[in-house]
């Protein structure tokens, strides 16, 4: 494409060819443009793909919530181990690992839906995790 | 025949190379190690291959691979944004060895690498420990206002740090056990079904018509699985993407 527009002006005497060159370099770059847009929106929709099956992202759910109880579970039990005060370690630790798993599954949940109505937003998932850090 | 519809017996570890004692440990090179080797082995000789031409015009392969690079391209960049470059190449490490140890578990008589737990909690523990080295090269000691989150009160603060310092252990465990389950319970109830199919089968006409139900069932559940392990190696990305970002930008 450049090295025809280079020799059109050289030739002089090819107005028409070079202006229908210059005409097709302007389509071309529209077509560009219009190929990158929609590029930019066919690669979003894999963004969205975990949301399409429901089968994943409740499975994720339930390991947030599942994870954050085990953990809680096992700081409280390492506790009573290493200082020999059996149940009540285990209470507290499960009890805020409850919360930690609450917590998990609500900023799963939110970072996950509206990620396709907030697609237009650039970075989504920032978006929504940081509004939920403010908390 | 009893031994044939075992569904666990497809986790089994054996030996290829015999124990040898390395620094006191016993090391083998087992089974898992070998497909292992075999995912990271084929995810560089397509990557190679595909990239060895270069042409202006994509040929099959090369479209594949410029595919995949600009999948993880496109989830890096939309998730940790420009910073998120120098993350690029792990992410695609990690999204495309768990990629190919699912699909190839998928393949009769494989063994399926992140069906085991060591593997799958390894990477995940990976992900987050980098996350904390990273939010702590970056922020310094004041990554760890993460834990005590802005305007709560002061009564209750301590339960909410100790909430999401136990949060945040958390995310290695799900990220690996998610990973983990979603294999190891695809691939037992796929053998289950299965092996029904077999034991129906041996019990002469009328078992062979019945056998057709779970027969179905397996072949659904194949295409499911499938799913299952492209969707989980996306998940695990995605995720180290959005731990990452937690890392690189902590605005207190």
């Amino acid at each position: 494409m450049t090295k025809s527009g280079k020799n059109g002006p050289k030739q002089g005497s090819s107005d028409p060819e070079l202006g229908d060159l210059s005409a097709r370099l302007k389509e071309l770059s529209g077509r560009i443009a219009v190929e990158r847009s929609e590029r930019a929106e066919s690669a979003k929709p894999p963004a969205s793909m975990q949301d399409a099956s429901g089968y994943a992202r409740g499975y994720k759910l339930v390991s947030e919530f599942a994870a954050g109880t085990l953990v809680g579970g096992l700081i409280g039990y390492g506790i009573d181990w290493l200082f020999g005060t059996l149940p009540f370690g285990l209470i507290f630790f499960l009890l805020l690992g409850f919360g930690a798993g609450f917590l998990n599954l609500v900023r799963a949940a939110k970072r996950m839906p509206p990620a396709q109505e907030r697609l237009n937003t650039n970075p989504p998932p920032k978006a929504a995790f940081d509004d939920e850090e403010e908390d | 025949m009893a031994q044939g519809i075992d569904p666990i017996h497809q986790f089994q570890l054996h030996d290829l190379a015999g124990p040898w004692n390395i620094a006191g440990h016993e090391i083998s090179f087992t089974n898992s190690a070998l497909f292992m080797g075999i995912a990271v082995g084929l995810i560089t000789v397509i990557l190679l291959a595909a990239a060895a031409r270069g042409a202006l015009v994509p040929g099959r392969l090369q479209s594949v691979g410029e595919m995949w690079y600009e999948f993880v391209h496109n989830m890096v960049q939309n998730v940790l944004g420009h910073e998120g470059k120098a993350f690029f190449p792990l992410v695609f490490t990690i999204f495309s060895f768990v990629l190919f140890a699912n699909m190839l578990g998928m393949f009769p008589y494989f063994f399926t690498v992140t069906s085991h737990v060591v593997v799958t909690a390894s990477l995940a523990v990976f992900v987050v420990a980098l996350v904390v080295v990273v939010g702590i090269a970056k922020h310094g000691l004041g990554w760890f206002k993460l834990f005590v989150p802005s305007g709560v009160p002061l009564v209750i603060l301590p339960f909410i740090s100790l909430i999401e310092v136990i949060s945040f252990l958390s995310r290695p465990v799900s990220l690996g056990l998610r990973l983990f389950g979603n294999m190891l319970a695809g691939h037992i109830v796929l053998k289950v079904f299965a092996g029904f199919v077999v034991l129906l089968g041996s019990m002469g006409l009328g078992g062979i018509i019945g056998s057709i139900a779970p027969l179905g069932m397996a072949v659904a559940l194949t295409a499911l699985e499938f799913l299952v392990a492209f969707l989980q190696a996306f998940v695990f990305a995605i995720l180290t993407c959005v731990y990452l970002n937690d890392a690189l930008h902590t605005h207190h």
